[in-house]
């Protein structure tokens, strides 16, 4: 019997990985997240529900007399060489169990194990001597006796959340890796549904009737001042500049606590060096954060807004269509340059990271302007005309991989350093009556 | 025509051909195809899976989707269907067939047949839908 090789076939870059050893691997994960689910859960039902369960349920109730209060120590090592002492309220109580009388030690549920001595017998103080109280003992062991019953729903809560998460990820898992064993790749994708229904965000949403095209419904639901639709724009800049304002508000919020430490110190008349040097480097990198923020806020904010509006969407191969450009701000641009571009996108794993890459393999330029002059109040405003090669290639978009049609401004202004913003297309295969009317080559041609 | 890593020492051969010489499809065509198996020698067929998909090729991780899935196991049906056999359908408007840079597209028919001792042999014709010319890299522009 020969065992499933570890690396199967080359394709494209990367080399694909045995499906059998993945499969037996991430069911083996699974299964023993399961299992770890599964013991676990059962120590917390065992340890924790069923002594609750049963302490409110078949406990007999009786009355007690509380015949003396005490404290119970414990001390701990930990760590070695160090010892903490806990102390937590006990009352000695006599109790009726059908007839037999019983004395015996027991804690009320409700005192709280503390490292205060003194609130611990502060906590003593709601018991007295000779004071009768409501009391249940275990009929099938009456030397245990409670002085009060209830659910602690927070216990209650932690004993399900970590085993049912366990539970309820190594199960799917399991599942999914059983479903799949001896399972072809193909056999596994047709099956898909259930994938589908489990993990909906997996796969990008695409265009009805058309496999592999992203739709294009969030690009046709603002309408245009002068042309039909306003693209909307692709700006990953201000999740860039939102991270880095997080970033500059959490160092530095890290700084004022240290600095607020050693101002207090040095009040106090201590000096803690090691406080003081490690205080320079951090300063330096959060007054670098906000400068740099601060930075990036102002040009986000001052070379205006673009705009950009198209005739129709989505866009066909071999159709001609109108934009009009829209540059707002103020000041003087050396250049302002619109593209239309063809990217292609491919996600991949590099060891334990996930990485994208972005290459734009097809372009033409659709116009440029010079010297463009902005006042404040007033938008640069130009039309244009793009047109999609025939035979193009239209959009395409799976779980990693992606073929992207896009407009791009890249601008210059005077004072501000380039920049350049982005704003996606949808191109559509071309129709039957399309392909006929426009002769598609039916040979490879220059690109797209 | 490719070998799974567990395939038989016998190492089956499939045979398959297109309606269109050429191979080449446009969207919303018809695809049949007609394929005959040879050199399973003593081997004992469990199953015989024929179907038409697309996935990707390039630096990312492989998509793959579905068109068409037939899977053959009933006794009466697999001896014929892994002699001689043959499927058709309409191909989808898209995805169409793409040569890029860092993503390629391709388009396959797979034969995939599952042998009695666990082991399996599967064998991948391509074919193009649409005509799309390859992209390449654009030469670096001044601007």
């Amino acid at each position: 019997m020969r065992l499933p090789r570890i690396f199967g076939k080359k394709r494209g870059h990367r080399r694909s990985g045995s499906q059998a050893w993945g499969s037996f691997g991430d069911g083996l994960f699974h299964a023993v997240l399961l299992a770890t689910g599964l013991v676990f859960g059962g120590l917390l039902v065992s340890g924790v529900a069923v002594p609750e369960w049963r302490m409110n349920h078949d406990f007999v109730g009786t009355r007690s007399t509380v015949l003396g209060k005490g404290l119970v120590r414990r001390t701990v090592e930990d760590p070695p060489g160090s010892f903490s002492t806990t102390w937590q309220p006990c009352l000695r109580v006599r109790y009726d169990t059908g007839g037999v009388l019983r004395e015996q030690w027991t804690r009320p549920s409700t005192s709280a194990i503390t490292s205060d001595r003194s609130a611990a017998i502060r906590g003593l103080s709601a018991w007295s001597v000779g004071e009768e109280v409501p009391a249940w003992y275990d009929p099938a062991t009456p030397n245990v006796v409670v002085l009060e019953r209830g659910y602690n729903w927070w216990m209650w809560l932690l004993a399900l959340l970590l085993p049912g998460a366990l539970l309820a990820f190594g199960g799917k898992g399991l599942v999914r890796a059983i479903r799949q064993w001896g399972k072809s790749e193909e056999f596994r994708a047709a099956a898909g549904s259930l994938t589908d229904f489990l993990d909906p965000l997996a796969a990008p949403v695409g265009a009805a009737d058309l496999p592999g095209v992203p739709a294009c419904d969030d690009m046709i639901n603002s309408p245009g001042t002068i042309l039909r639709y306003r693209l909307p724009i692709e700006s990953p800049e201000k999740w860039t500049l939102l991270g880095l304002g997080l970033f500059a508000l959490a160092w530095n919020a890290i700084v004022a606590v240290l600095a607020i430490g050693a101002g207090v110190d040095l009040l106090g008349g201590r000096t803690d060096w090691l406080l003081f040097v490690l205080l320079v480097p951090f300063l330096t990198v959060g007054i670098g954060a906000v400068v740099y923020f601060v930075r990036m806020l102002i040009f986000a904010t001052a070379v205006g807004t673009t705009q950009l509006e198209i005739s129709d969407l989505p866009l066909q191969p071999g159709g001609r269509y109108d934009v009009l450009l829209a540059q707002g701000g103020a000041g003087t641009f050396r250049s302002l340059e619109l593209r239309l571009e063809l990217e292609e996108q491919a996600t991949f794993r590099q060891g334990t990271d996930t990485r994208s890459e972005r290459l734009v393999v097809w372009h033409s330029p659709v116009e440029a302007w010079r010297g463009v002059q902005l006042s404040p109040g007033t938008r640069f405003e130009a039309r244009s005309a793009i047109s999609i090669p025939a035979a193009a290639m239209h959009s395409f978009a799976a779980e990693h991989n992606g073929v992207r049609w896009r407009l791009a401004v890249r601008g210059t202004p005077v004072r501000w350093p380039a920049f350049e913003r982005v704003f996606p297309l949808v191109v559509v295969p071309a129709t039957a009556g399309a392909r006929a009317r426009q002769g598609v080559p039916s040979g490879p041609e220059a690109s797209p | 025509m490719s070998g799974g890593f567990d395939a038989p020492r016998t190492a089956p051969r499939v045979v398959l051909q297109f309606d269109r010489y050429d191979r080449r499809y446009l969207p919303g065509q018809a695809l049949a195809v007609q394929y005959e198996v040879a050199g399973v020698g003593d081997d004992t067929i469990r199953a015989v899976e024929h179907s038409v998909l697309w996935y990707t090729e390039g630096k990312g991780e492989e998509d793959l989707a579905i068109h068409y899935f037939e899977r053959v196991t009933d006794r009466s049906r697999l001896q014929p269907a892994v002699r001689v056999s043959g499927f058709a359908t309409h191909l989808p408007a898209s995805p169409l067939s793409y040569e890029g840079v860092i993503v390629k597209i391709r388009w396959c028919v797979r034969v995939r047949i599952f042998f009695q001792t666990a082991k399996d042999f599967v064998s991948e014709h391509v074919f193009e839908l649409g005509v799309v010319p390859p992209a390449r890299m654009p030469a670096p522009s001044a601007s």
